[in-house]
């Protein structure tokens, strides 16, 4: 494979994950990948080792495109600073009370997420705006004033600024934004992180972005103190990427950008290969990530982390419970369930020797697919004979056999991923056949022929070193930032000069930011997007904004529930720009495979694989020594280094001009 | 039908969750296209699939006050109605399949290619906004069933693949809001259509003896859950009484009782000694006493099971015709299903607290508190009708305090956002916050009920119909009581308390603040 980069700056995507930092590079045409021991407690510290190696062997000059967990973890383990909210008169629990729903109906020990924002931290301001605008009442600087005395006792460091309407008229929450902002805390208004309506969702999106922001700056603060000069770049939820001094401010727009990192890069590496339409799949040890890209990545705003809304533009990624380290169970009624409890890396798998419950990696490796010597490159100890006696004591206990034990986890599993492919895909009105899928990840590889075969996917694709596609994805992720604003405007055809005038401001804001990120104006694209519904409905459609979008909604109601109502009268809800400002990415350059041959490798040997109804003798086959064109009939086992693939019988497989392994059904 | 000898319990599960998933599927697609705000934002609806023979599959964790009540009404369009290939059933009467004017059912059949009968039906309910009646969102307090809305007996809605249009006009023609009425059928109708083409998947992919044997497998298991549940139960006699506060029409407490009996296995809630039926509108038909048994045995097993036929197979309901739990044509019923349920709830559960001490909650609200509001708007003309339920505290629980603000038992019904309600209603929405001190003391405290106030912008016609606000949900092992609701109104620079029932005219200018109640305290 040849790859030439565009840029005398070598790019270095980084992407922190739970157990290693990969560092990904391309230079000389060659992808350089690295991999160090993540340091939870500091996150830089692997970062700055990671580059230390990379600076021994190089000379180059670089930037960095970082995928930043900080964010995240701040928010799933609570450890946000201390954060304040102002809001309206009489609605100062209304980022408790969310929808007053519960999250289980049967449970009677459902819980609450505890409100990132303690009731005691909560401010009321006698403030008003209504719903067309009009201030009613206007904040009062002296309430604020006051206010903020109570805020320095309680040290608190961050504050969110969330009116009601103010999607509307922010100057109330620009009143008390600004004296907030001059007492000297860290302050996040909702009509800036969020102006859209629906108070609920936009407080919660607010109250993240406060409670995360200022870890955020400080992470931020300090790499770039390390890196002097070096530019820094953060990764998004939304597929794009901003400057480290914007990420440090809208920090909620860095939350999830792993899992985002990964869609760029499966994509971009699908669309390389000849694929249009793509599936993105990406099974690690607790979870399984996949998203459907007809033709482009689709973002959505409906999000919800750690049990709160965060409605901004991320990725659209669905997440099912399923992994390698999924636990199988039997319940008092007899069905076998597998996650989406899960063994995760501690104590792991039975056969990582620490475990005690059957995980899906042991039924794996139960059914020959995965082999005991190739766990790492070999470097990994497994315990093969442990997890024998638990899977035929187990097996005993429920009334079938070893292998139908093994082979039915395997099979439960499927199909919750299945259940995951068909939300995103047969749900929203496109079909699967109609897509080929990308598979990384450390464990989906395995599952991936089987999976598509299911939902008459033809063309399934395996980059190689599927293991790091996060940090992959950054080095091909461009500028994006997506503005948005509710408009509450009835869509007549008259209607279209009116809401046009309304993108103006919302660009030249754009504009200004994109030129701040110092990208070139050449380089600027700006989208129009609006969410439209039936005059009526509460949930919208996103279609793109131009003089037929009304007609363009009813064709997109139509495809996504099955009935449309032209004579309906519809209602423009929010506007959207998004500005992508365009990054030189590295260009990668395919080896030429006009012929397919089944010869020119060989084989490691063989074992017994179960394929489904029985144990047949399966070529194993090492990733490094196959070749662009070569070809290879199943059923076969593929090892490499953090990953292995399982090719079944009736799946042939070819590898491409980019190395990729690309399984057809036959 | 034939049983294979030997349960896959793969397959088993595989099949479970792919049931269960059409009919979340046809939740999502119902809410997304629906008008009603009940509907879309509050997802005050339920979708169900059931076989051939009227049998519950599966349904969707929607709304559990639907449980029992869905199979009700498949029952009764199967005994009145033959449908046929392009046919669909619609109804609301209490009486025949319906539980509240309200809540609308459709029922589709779902013809396998070259069947004769169907082997399926996809049902779905949803609570429409205005189905007309005396007062705007037709929650009146009423004391027959004409007062309430236009009764929809098991009709066709669809025949032979056509909307029948005299019937939808007929429909339109008797409710306040047609435009938006119209839209929800359709929602209604699309969402059941998406049921039957993931069943007709199904049944491709798996093929139909297989997909027979294990539609009757899965009520099995749902059947063994529920005995497992109820073989842990001590075997005995468990009594409990509780009171609704009054029927609206006078001020008399109301008695619901129960007794239930465990032998092994098997469970027999009896009702009998509950007083006759109201003559103000908060009767229970049989199918509302129904769900929620079936609700507090679902809430009692560990692991989920799909809510199905085989839940109710060990459990033997007795509820005597012309109760408050089983009333009659032509009683009142608009607050049967919202306010009666919930009572029904806390009297099985203080009765299982004393076969089950540990695993049972102390009494939440017990109110869903329906506010309905409705008139003319002052800036386009056209005529509003709104309604609402407003959450309560929940009871502690053995181990831990009750959720303040949050929706509980029979209800899990969104709120509508307050920017969403000022910019379709002329009303301002002065605060919405917890009521403080409200949930009952103890070792662990019930959570606190809600203040909500309302400033209306223009004059309308109001009403709520409410509960426990004489009668306090009770606390369990010393645990105190939550504190009753309130309902008042500030006119004229002067406030007055209202009654748990009420049907006013505000003016513009006009606030009402309601509080509800808080959940009872565990444990001293």
């Amino acid at each position: 494979m040849t790859i030439a980069t565009g840029d005398s700056t070598i790019m270095i995507g980084i992407d922190t994950g739970g157990t290693f930092t990969d560092f990904v590079y391309i230079i000389n045409g060659d992808i350089k990948v690295l991999k160090v021991l993540s340091t939870p407690s500091n996150p830089g510290l692997a970062i700055f080792e990671g580059l230390d190696m990379i600076q021994a062997d190089n000379t180059f000059d670089f930037s960095i495109i970082h995928g930043s967990t900080v964010a995240t973890n701040a928010l799933l383990e609570r450890r946000g600073k201390k954060t304040a909210l102002i809001t309206t008169k009489g609605f100062k629990d209304l980022i408790e009370i969310g929808r007053q729903n519960r999250e289980d109906i049967y449970d009677l020990n459902v819980d609450r997420p505890a409100p990132l924002i303690p009731a005691k931290l909560r401010f009321e301001i006698d403030e008003r705006t209504a719903h067309n605008g009009e201030i009613i009442r206007k904040a009062n600087r002296n309430k604020l004033i006051k206010i903020i005395e109570k805020l320095k006792k309680n040290r608190v460091e961050s504050v969110a600024v969330c009116f009601l309407h103010s999607y509307m008229e922010r100057t109330n929450e620009n009143i008390a934004a600004e004296t907030m902002r001059k007492a000297g805390f860290n302050v996040s208004p909702s009509s800036e992180i969020l102006p859209e309506y629906r108070e609920y969702e936009r407080f919660s999106t607010t109250a993240v972005n406060a409670y995360v922001a200022p870890i955020m700056d400080k992470y931020i603060k300090s790499i770039q103190k390390n890196l002097k000069d070096i530019k820094l770049r953060i990764m998004k939820s939304n597929g794009g990427v901003i400057s480290a001094d914007t990420a440090r401010k809208e920090s909620v727009n860095t939350i999830l950008s792993g899992p985002a990192g990964g869609v760029v890069g499966g994509y971009t590496i699908g669309k390389k290969a000849g694929f249009t339409n793509l599936i993105t799949f990406d099974m690690g040890g607790t979870s399984t990530d996949v998203a459907l890209c007809p033709g482009k990545i689709i973002t959505s705003s409906d999000s919800k982390v750690a049990g709160f809304p965060i409605k901004v533009p991320i990725i659209d990624i669905h997440t099912v419970g399923a992994g390698g380290g999924s636990i199988a169970s039997m319940d008092s009624g007899g069905a076998l369930k597998v996650g989406p409890e899960s063994a995760g890396s501690d104590p792991g798998p039975v056969c990582y020797g620490k475990g005690s419950r059957l995980t899906v990696t042991d039924a794996n490796l139960a059914l020959g697919r995965l082999d005991a010597s190739h766990f790492l490159g070999g470097k990994m100890k497994i315990h093969y004979d442990k997890m024998l006696k638990l899977l035929r004591k187990t097996a005993k206990e429920y009334g079938i056999t070893p292998d139908e034990l093994s082979s039915g986890i395997i099979r439960i599993v499927n199909s919750s991923m299945e259940k995951a492919l068909r939300v995103i895909s047969i749900e929203k009105g496109y079909n699967p056949a109609e897509f080929a899928l990308v598979s990384y990840g450390g464990a989906g590889s395995l599952h991936a022929a089987e999976l598509a075969r299911d939902l008459n996917i033809g063309t399934v694709i395996i980059p190689l070193n599927p293991g790091i596609y996060s940090a992959m994805g950054m080095l091909f992720s461009d500028f994006i930032k997506d503005y948005s604003r509710t408009v509450l405007i009835r869509a007549r055809e008259d209607s279209y000069n009116t809401i046009e005038k309304k993108y103006v401001p919302l660009e030249d804001r754009a504009m200004i930011e994109m030129l701040e990120e110092d990208v070139p104006k050449g380089r600027i694209k700006m989208i129009r997007m609006v969410d439209v519904r039936y005059m009526g409905q509460s949930y919208e459609l996103t279609v793109p904004f131009k003089k037929d979008y009304i007609s363009g909604f009813h064709k997109a109601h139509k495809k996504r529930y099955g009935f449309c109502d032209e004579n309906r009268m519809c209602e423009a809800v929010n506007i959207r720009v998004r500005c992508i400002g365009e990054t030189k990415h590295p260009r990668i350059v395919k080896e030429k495979t006009e012929k397919y041959s089944k010869s020119g490798y060989r084989s490691l040997g063989s074992r017994e694989v179960f394929n489904g109804k029985e144990y047949v003798r399966t070529s194993v086959y090492d990733r490094l020594q196959l070749r662009s064109g070569n070809e290879i009939k199943g059923p076969a086992v593929i090892h490499e280094y953090s990953s292995t693939s399982y090719l079944p019988p009736d799946f042939i497989l070819r590898v491409d001009g980019l190395k990729n392994m690309i399984l057809k059904n036959n | 039908m034939t049983k294979a000898k030997k349960v896959d319990p793969i397959k088993l599960e595989i099949y479970k969750n792919r049931f269960q998933s059409v009919a979340e599927e046809m939740g999502a697609a119902l809410q997304r296209t629906a008008f009603s705000p009940n509907i879309k934002e509050r997802r005050d609806f339920s979708c169900a699939l059931f076989d051939g023979m009227g049998r519950m599959i599966a349904q969707g964790d929607h709304m559990p006050v639907h449980l029992g009540s869905m199979p009700m009404s498949v029952k009764c369009v199967i005994e009145k109605l033959t449908l046929k290939r392009g046919d669909t059933a619609i109804l609301n009467d209490p009486f025949r399949g319906g539980t509240h004017l309200p809540d609308v059912t459709l029922v589709h059949p779902v013809f396998l290619p070259e069947d004769k009968e169907p082997s399926f039906y996809t049902a779905n309910r949803a609570h429409h906004a205005d189905i007309g009646g005396m007062t705007p969102g037709s929650m009146p307090l009423s004391t027959e069933i004409f007062q309430e809305g236009i009764v929809i007996p098991p009709v066709k809605f669809e025949e032979n693949g056509r909307i029948n249009k005299a019937l939808m006009d007929v429909l339109l023609a008797n409710v306040r809001t047609p435009g938006e009425r119209e839209g929800d059928f359709l929602a209604q109708y699309m969402a059941a259509k998406v049921g039957e083409k993931r069943l007709k998947e199904i049944v491709e992919h798996f093929g139909r003896t297989e997909v027979f044997q294990y539609l009757d497998h899965l009520q099995d298991y749902s059947e063994k859950m529920i005995r497992v549940l109820i073989k842990s139960i001590p075997d005995g006699k468990y009594t409990f009484a509780d009171h609704m506060d009054n029927d609206g029409q006078s001020d008399e407490p109301v008695r619901i009782e129960v007794e239930i009996r465990i032998d092994g296995s098997e469970a027999e809630i009896d009702f009998s000694k509950s007083d006759p039926q109201a003559s103000g509108c908060i009767n229970a038909v049989y199918a509302i006493t129904l769900s929620a048994v079936f609700y507090i045995f679902r809430t009692l097993v560990e692991y989920p099971i799909p809510s199905n036929y085989g839940c109710m197979v060990p459990v033997r309901v007795i509820a005597p015709e012309g109760l408050i739990v089983n009333a009659v044509y032509p009683a009142a019923v608009s607050g049967g299903n919202v306010e009666t349920s919930q009572r029904i709830v806390d009297v099985l559960y203080g009765a299982l607290a004393k076969a089950l001490p540990g695993k049972v909650p102390a009494a939440s609200g017990g109110s869903m508190n329906n506010l309905t509001m409705g008139g003319a708007d002052p800036e386009t003309g056209e005529q509003f009708a709104y309604y609402e339920t407003i959450a309560c505290g929940m009871g502690a629980r053995p181990g831990k305090d009750g959720i303040s603000g949050v929706h509980t038992h029979m209800t899990n019904s969104l709120n509508t956002p307050v920017e969403v309600l000022e910019n379709q209603l002329p009303i301002r929405i002065l605060s919405y916050s917890f009521r403080k001190n409200s949930g009952g003391k103890g070792k662990f405290t019930g959570g606190d009920g809600i203040e909500k106030s309302i400033e209306f912008l223009t004059d309308a016609s109001l009403s709520l119909i409410s509960e426990r606000r004489q009668i306090a949900p009770y606390g369990l092992k010393g645990g105190k009581p939550g504190k009753p609701g309130e309902n008042l109104i500030f006119r004229n620079n002067s406030s007055g308390k209202l009654n748990a029932k009420f049907n006013i005219s505000v003016t513009k200018g006009d606030v009402f603040t309601v509080r509800t109640p808080g959940g009872g305290g565990y444990g001293r």
